[in-house]
């Protein structure tokens, strides 16, 4: 098998003909079907893949330049929606649906010469942070704890995204963020998770959890893998009215690991005793790093940090009630079929949706009916603007900031569930960014005492991606975090 | 009955902009294509789709707005009402609900020679829903999207309207409106413009009562109809001590009645929010110049003209204003030529050939140029009254030029007055009674000896000239 | 807020969902704690705030008025649960 290869790495093997495109793909089909224990796949799209490679192969014996991208194998979440591929949502109302049209960012990738493995499990709609609630079952995280035998969650909702690259059976994925669901998962597998600035990617094609929050990006095992993705999926979309006229930028060729003079905020409510130690720990390693690095920390303030998450489950929830109306068996999708309309709507959501997705539908009904959308939706909408202010006014004196990317570890996935609430605190440190609409990334630190992966989160203002790459490179070049799960799931 | 009751009626009407595609996709907007072949992977609301809007369609209704002498709004927001229907596919509708596009303006009608303001609470954008067939199978509804997301402008009036002819005024005044400004056909037949009613009725004095939404009527005489029955059943029921139910009733075309809508039963919430899908519309106000640059002249504006300019009654400046192309005909008649004779030739010989044959005046079989000639025929002398009748009567069918048929038909008027005077001395040789009683003081006898003559030149004596001629005759 | 059957059922209602009397049971206790999680932003003061419900500071984009039907009505019908003479179909919906 081909072990903890890159997009670079794969690009180079490809360029200097040591291996084909084809015999690549074969090899993670393989390795997949082998693998069907993590459950990360959805869909295994084999011909596909074997078409595209194939097509590779052709233009490198044709001495044709290739890009960065031309054969290698990703596969993405299975909320983009791809031409001709089945495309779920990991949902039962989307189980049957082949979409006849391809996301912009799956076309993106397609059009560079991508061989697209599959289409990965995720929570269903996008709405977990633990990939528990997928219809197709959860994805089991290829990491375990050195102590423990429990089957641990790869976080969410990109949680088969995670695993996928963690466990090799892919080089690179994509995710979606709408709350943390790409840097939680890459945090808790050791890969690294960019979420871009709300309007950087397209959303067009793009199953929809909640509008205003959502974007796609990459997870990948290194920060130059991160900023080849980053660089393939964005730039401006007119099949999106909210995607950014601004231009799209060359990240990988404009990666420069130097943090000499920059200046990095450390926000003082991101501290609290609640925090593990080890987690802590990397936190001050990051900043020693940093700082013996040439830039200067400073403690800064985000006073309306504790207000995000409330503010975060009144909008999403609300977003995707709205959002989710179209599953009612009448277009595509599950129909479960009853005598008159509203019958068959209520049964076709009923038995579609899962309890999460039911869950979330109830509370986003709630905070936008009559007598109540002042008091939570635009209560929350205001919230949201002094967020951004707080960020605005921080950007004036830092140019990132860093902090946790999660505030535990991956944990087991039978853990017992008593209160929704208690899972939604997994994206305390991941929810402000995305109210805000600011670029973020997660990065591999190291590996706690029972050996499971932790990750950092480093922020900055809208737009400025490259700065984020730059420094994240600057701390993976330090950490040099190279390790790998061992393989027990085979 | 009716005596002392008060009527209270606020219209909404909804008016199809006309773009060539819908307000957020490109799908096309055309009437009558087979069904579910102009819908887009949008207006299906397949996952992932989003709405980019029309650029077009923002103008049309910022035109429509400062038509109506509205205030055009800087910035507006586009809005999600949600509710569950088969044929609205994303399951809510993209209008506008806090912020629309055009805030208030006015409307003036006309009710029996007085004028009356009815006042217009707003304008906004919003998209329309598809098409449901439920006569194609006992257990099946069918739905046709292809109207699913053209673009609607929902015009809201204030409830000032106190008569079905009010409403009725109403209507079809902002209908001429938005026809001058060519933002929407009007159509009414073909949907593209419809008519919500709300009704209420009260005792002089009283505070307002509850009011009836009477959905989608799409004639002037539906919508007079309705509101007819309405305003009879809520007063039956006041005054047999019932009370009105506030509900959305729908009016049946076969009994002329309105009835409850059943699938409407459950008490709506629509949780309006704005669309995230989607960043406020803030319109620069040097676009909103730009547009009021181009307004059209407008049919109260154009009616005073019309009477000042032509010198032309009340009554027939309205009859030829009501309709831009009917006024822009009649222009093109009556320039450098008789009013009188424009007028007459527009309003009633021509008015009655298009009734006859059911044509609007774009798809009149005698142009504005045609009819033009055919009056300079008839001021020049070429020929009478009555024969321009035979013409115009052969115009409708015929494609010849006036002149041909005219001289096909030989009806060029005799106006050589020696000619003339040959015709009335063999009139006066063959009736010397006649000519004795004229002289003896029955001046009468005139009609009689000119009606001899046009006998004798079937018709094609100039009257004018025949009448002094015969005049001058006799009382020699 | 305490959510109650009735409330719950009228919610569920509203989002097209009907559930059983356990899945009502175990909704109620989510939704009372999660509305109380929310409920903690009462106490922020946001008098003065503007809303923002989208963080991308940008003009919307308009797009030109061009017509093209680019979906057979083949392709509109590929995924659809009923159909017939390229109509969508639904059981009876009597107005
Ligand atoms: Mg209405
Ligand atoms: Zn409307």
């Amino acid at each position: 098998m081909l072990k903890n290869l890159t997009i670079e790495g794969t690009a180079k093997l490809l360029k200097d003909k040591k291996i084909s495109a084809f015999e690549i793909a074969n090899s993670y089909i393989k390795e997949i079907k082998e693998s069907k224990k993590l459950n990360c796949f959805i869909t295994i799209s084999e011909e596909v893949a074997f078409d595209a490679a194939k097509k590779t192969d052709a233009r490198i014996s044709e001495n044709k330049k290739i890009g960065l991208l031309d054969g290698v194998p990703l596969a993405y979440k299975d909320l983009f929606c791809t031409n001709n591929i089945l495309t779920t949502a990991s949902s039962k109302i989307l189980s049957n649906f082949t979409p006849t049209y391809e996301s912009t960012v799956t076309a993106n990738c397609k059009s560079q010469g991508a061989v697209v493995l599959g289409k990965l499990n995720c929570d269903e709609f996008a709405m977990g942070s633990t990939n528990k609630t997928s219809f197709y079952g959860p994805v089991i995280n290829p990491w375990k704890s050195s102590d423990k035998d429990d089957e641990l969650v790869p976080g969410g909702s990109s949680g088969g995204s995670a695993a996928a690259v963690a466990a090799d059976l892919c080089v690179a994925s994509l995710g979606t963020d709408t709350g943390g669901s790409i840097r939680q998962p890459a945090s808790f597998t050791g890969l690294v998770g960019l979420k871009p600035t709300y309007g950087r990617v397209s959303r067009w094609g793009t199953v929809a959890f909640a509008s205003s929050l959502d974007q796609a990006g990459p997870i990948s095992k290194t920060v130059e893998d991160a900023a080849i993705l980053l660089e393939a999926i964005s730039g401006h979309d007119n099949k999106d009215s909210t995607s950014s006229l601004k231009a799209n930028e060359q990240f990988y060729a404009n990666l420069n690991s130097s943090v000499k003079g920059l200046k990095i905020g450390v926000p003082k409510e991101y501290m609290s005793d609640d925090l593990p130690e080890e987690i802590q720990n990397f936190w001050n390693d990051g900043k020693k790093i940093l700082a013996k690095n040439g830039a200067e920390i400073v403690e800064i303030s985000l006073p309306s940090t504790s207000t995000a998450l409330p503010a975060y489950y009144i909008i999403a929830p609300a977003e995707a009630s709205s959002n989710l109306s179209r599953y009612d068996g009448v277009k595509y999708g599950l129909r479960v079929q009853e005598k008159n309309l509203i019958d068959m709507y209520e049964s076709t959501r009923s038995e579609g949706f899962g309890n999460e997705v039911k869950r979330r539908i109830m509370i986003g009904t709630y905070v936008l009916s009559s007598g109540y959308y002042d008091a939570y939706y635009i209560k929350a909408q205001k919230i949201r603007s002094i967020i951004k202010n707080d960020f605005d006014s921080a950007f004036k004196n830092v140019d990132a900031i860093f902090t946790p990317a999660t505030p535990n570890t991956a944990f087991p996935i039978n853990r017992e569930e008593v209160d929704p609430v208690q899972n939604y605190l997994n994206d305390i440190f991941t929810v402000p960014a995305n109210l805000a609409g600011l670029p973020a990334i997660s990065i591999p630190f190291g590996l706690d005492n029972s050996g499971l992966p932790i990750g950092m989160q480093l922020i900055t203002n809208s737009f400025e991606e490259q700065m984020l790459l730059n420094i994240a490179k600057n701390l993976q070049d330090t950490l040099n975090f190279n390790v790998q799960p061992t393989q027990w799931w085979k | 009955m009716n005596n002392n009751w008060q009527t209270v009626i606020g219209i909404e009407i909804h008016a199809q902009v006309n773009s060539k595609s819908k307000l957020f996709s490109s799908s096309s907007t055309e009437f009558g294509s087979a069904p579910n072949t102009q819908v887009s992977l949008v207006d299906a609301a397949m996952p992932g789709m989003l709405p980019v809007i029309n650029k077009f369609c923002i103008e049309q209704a910022i035109k429509s707005g400062l038509g109506l002498n509205a205030t055009i709004n800087n910035k507006s927001i586009f809005d999600r009402k949600n509710y569950f229907y088969q044929d609205l596919p994303q399951g809510y509708q993209i209008s506008q609900f806090k912020d629309p596009i055009v805030g208030e303006g006015t409307v003036e009608i006309d009710i029996d020679g007085k004028k009356k303001i009815i006042g217009i609470e707003r304008l906004h954008l919003e998209q329309d829903a598809g098409k449901s067939l439920h006569d194609q199978d006992p257990n099946m509804t069918f739905v046709d999207l292809n109207r699913s997301g053209i673009a609607l402008m929902e015009i809201v009036s204030k409830p000032d309207m106190a008569s079905p002819e009010e409403a009725i005024a109403y209507v079809r005044k902002v209908r001429t409106i938005l026809r001058y400004l060519d933002t929407c056909d009007g159509n009414m037949e073909q949907g593209s413009l419809r008519a919500d009613v709300n009704i209420s009725v009260r005792k002089e004095g009283d505070e307002l009562g509850t009011r009836c939404e009477i959905k989608n009527l799409n004639s002037f005489k539906h919508i007079g109809l309705a509101i007819n029955f309405e305003v009879d059943r809520q007063i039956k029921l006041i005054e047999n001590g019932d009370k009105v139910n506030q509900e959305t009733r729908l009016y049946d075309v076969s009994t002329d009645k309105t009835r409850s809508m059943r699938s409407k039963e459950d008490a709506h919430d629509y949780r309006y929010f704005p669309d995230p899908d989607l960043l406020p519309l803030n319109l620069n106000q040097n676009w909103i110049d730009e547009i009021k640059k181009t307004l059209p002249e407008l049919p109260d504006t154009k009616k005073i003209r019309f009477i000042n300019d032509y010198k032309i009654s009340e009554y027939d400046a309205d009859v030829l204003t009501q309709d831009k192309s009917i006024s822009e005909y009649f222009e093109d008649v009556a320039t450098n030529r008789s009013t009188k004779l424009s007028v007459s030739w527009v309003a009633s010989e021509l008015f009655a050939v298009l009734n006859k044959l059911n044509l609007t005046i774009d798809k009149s079989p005698i142009n504005s140029k045609q009819l033009g000639s055919l009056i300079d025929e008839i001021e020049n002398g070429t020929i009478s009254n009555r024969a321009a009748k035979e013409v115009f009567e052969e115009m409708v069918t015929s494609e010849k030029s006036v002149k041909d048929i005219i001289n096909d038909k030989g009806l060029v008027q005799i106006s050589d007055t020696t000619e003339i005077e040959k015709f009335i001395n063999q009139v006066l040789i063959d009736n010397p009674d006649n000519v004795q009683k004229y002289k003896d003081g029955k001046t009468k006898l005139l009609g009689f000896f000119i009606g001899e003559v046009m006998k004798v030149t079937k018709g094609k004596a100039n009257p004018g000239l025949l009448n002094q001629l015969v005049k001058k005759k006799l009382d020699n | 807020m305490e959510f109650d059957k009735n409330s719950t059922l009228k919610l569920a209602k509203l989002a097209r969902l009907s559930l059983n009397d356990e899945q009502l049971d175990s909704l109620e206790k989510d939704l009372t704690s999660i509305v109380s999680f929310i409920d903690q932003l009462k106490e922020i003061n946001t008098e003065k705030i503007d809303p923002t419900s989208n963080s991308l500071n940008q003009d919307l984009i308009l797009r030109d008025d061009i017509a093209e039907n680019k979906l057979s009505n083949e392709d509109l019908l590929r995924n659809v649960p009923d159909s017939e003479l390229g109509f969508f179909v639904v059981p009876k919906v009597i107005e």
